[in-house]
């Protein structure tokens, strides 16, 4: 197995990036779902309160 | 945040026409008529660009395709010599028998023949070879070439080829006699491709006794 | 947001209203709501079963040894730059010609994806040519064409953000990304058309896999995987626009009623 470092470091990259793409992702799903639904919620207080 | 062009007007959004379709008979079809031409219009003309681009490349490449290839054959360098000095690539099988390996100053020197199956070239190249160096393997050596003399290589690239398969089937196919790698390119795939690592070994095994 | 009636799509059978059908938004987002778990899931099984065995239990190569399972990781990702040039290119033309609403926001989602993939196709097969060919790099046909397609992926991620108005971005990068097709068949074709150091393809379509059985399901296995993994990016991706897009909106309605 001398070619070991070599295979390893190619599964290592690729499991970096898919990792890092995925939990990007996650993160940015999370903050958006966050950030509309409480500009949602603002906007229909306002409605209530201004009719 | 970037807007997208959910609100452009006219070919955007079908429930946007309804007053349109609505206005006439024949005022609705003639708007679809003439909003259906700018669509295709803009279809054929990136359609037409494309074309005329890739014409463009082909003619290019075409043009240049001389320098696009990584490495020349024996039979080319031989049939036009390159000028003495110039670095070219020389491309081709290693000759089965060919390969005589030495040791000057410390350093292996190995000196081989490369085929392209009409015209062999003797290349000489002193340092380490590439560990799919092998007789029968395809290489690319880098170096100079002066009619008369071998091929003075300064670095030997090894090129495999596009099968894989497993070493066990490999020994069944070389024991079996039907498959000798320094001779070039093993038999076709649908011979040996569902046969399992066992199998091999007992056919190995056959016809070792 | 585009609210389309029903009653409207359905009366206007063209090929635009099917395309439009697609379009929306909010339907997107109701796709997506199950479409991105499943995909992650099919992904995340694909990749454990095809890299696991590829790892592990496929047979090594009579030449080549262990480093072929490198071909496990390196071949999907090769097959998936191509595949998400062409993606992108297609949503240029849907852009352009049609208007397609959501093939910028895809197109921009798919770009930085595509660049990753093409960059690990790139390094995965640097790691591969060092022990095999004994170079790290060469400068023939494949890994060149290749090269100049991880630089279009770059030209249209810098492209489709550099304007202020975003719809010049988007037209900009749709032409980059069709006239980019071109480098598609290049890259398939390069080891037929001339010599290269790369080898030629194993899996064509004409003709039987020249790779033992044992080897060529952990690869489709893996491909499944990382292409099942591409589209759960996209996707997801794709969603989280969407979502960006909608928040920004209600932010830009609220400034006009202050003003």
């Amino acid at each position: 197995m001398t070619h070991l470092p070599y295979i390893l470091s190619s599964y290592g990259l690729t499991a970096i990036a898919a990792l890092w793409l995925s939990i990007a992702l996650r993160l940015r799903l999370k903050r958006a779902r966050a950030r509309l639904a409480g500009l949602e919620r603002a906007a229909r207080a306002q409605e209530r309160r201004s009719p | 945040m970037s807007t997208p062009s959910h609100d452009r007007p006219a070919d955007r959004n079908p429930a946007r026409e309804g007053p349109a379709t609505n206005a006439g008979p024949d005022g609705g079809r003639r708007t679809a008529t003439r909003r259906m031409t700018r669509k295709s219009r803009r279809l054929w003309l990136t359609l037409t660009c494309l074309i005329c681009f890739s014409a463009a490349t082909a003619l290019v490449l075409n043009a240049f395709s001389s320098s696009i290839v990584f490495f020349m054959a024996p039979s080319q360098i031989l049939a036009r010599p390159p000028v003495p000095d110039r670095v070219i690539r020389l491309g081709g099988m290693v000759v089965a028998g060919s390969l005589r390996r030495t040791v000057e100053d410390n350093v292996p020197v190995n000196v081989f023949d490369v085929t392209d199956g009409q015209a062999a070239v003797t290349v000489r190249f002193s340092g380490i070879l590439p560990d799919l160096f092998r007789e029968g393997q395809s290489v690319v050596a880098l170096g100079t070439f002066r009619p008369g003399h071998p091929f003075a290589a300064t670095e030997v690239l090894a090129k495999h080829d596009e099968t894989y398969m497993p070493r066990e089937v490999a020994e069944a196919l070389k024991r079996s006699g039907k498959w000798d790698p320094r001779f070039g390119k093993p038999p076709s795939a649908g011979s040996w491709d569902s046969m399992t690592r066992n199998e091999a070994r007992e056919m190995t095994g056959r016809s070792a006794q | 947001m585009i609210h389309p009636s029903p009653s409207a799509a359905a009366g206007r059978p063209s090929t635009g209203a099917l395309l439009h059908r697609f379009a929306n938004p909010g339907r997107f987002l109701r796709l997506s709501r199950w479409l991105f778990p499943l995909l992650s899931i099919a992904a995340i099984v694909c990749l454990a079963a095809g890299l696991g065995l590829g790892l592990f239990f496929s047979p090594a190569d009579w030449q080549q040894g262990d480093a072929v399972r490198i071909m496990y990781v390196h071949v999907p990702m090769a097959i998936l730059a191509s595949s998400g040039y062409a993606a992108l290119a297609l949503c240029g033309l849907l852009s352009l010609v049609w208007k397609h609403p959501l093939a910028d926001l895809a197109a921009m989602e798919i770009g930085p994806v595509g660049a990753v993939v093409t960059a690990l196709c790139l390094a995965t097969g640097s790691l591969w040519g060092k022990p095999m060919w004994g170079a790290w790099w060469v400068w023939d046909a494949r890994l060149t064409s290749v090269l100049v397609l991880f630089f279009l992926y770059l030209g249209h991620i810098a492209l489709i953000r550099a304007f202020d108005d975003p719809q010049r971005g988007f037209r900009a990068a749709s032409i980059l990304a069709i006239a980019g097709v071109i480098d598609l068949p290049i890259i398939k074709f390069s080891v037929a058309w001339w010599n290269t150091l790369h080898q030629p393809d194993s899996i064509t379509l004409t003709h039987a896999p020249s790779m033992a059985m044992s080897m060529l399901v952990p690869l489709a296995i893996s491909f499944a995987g990382f292409a099942l993994g591409f589209a759960a990016l996209v996707t997801g991706r794709l969603e989280a626009a969407i979502l960006e897009h909608r928040a920004q909106q209600i932010l830009t309605r609220r400034a006009g009623a202050r003003a």
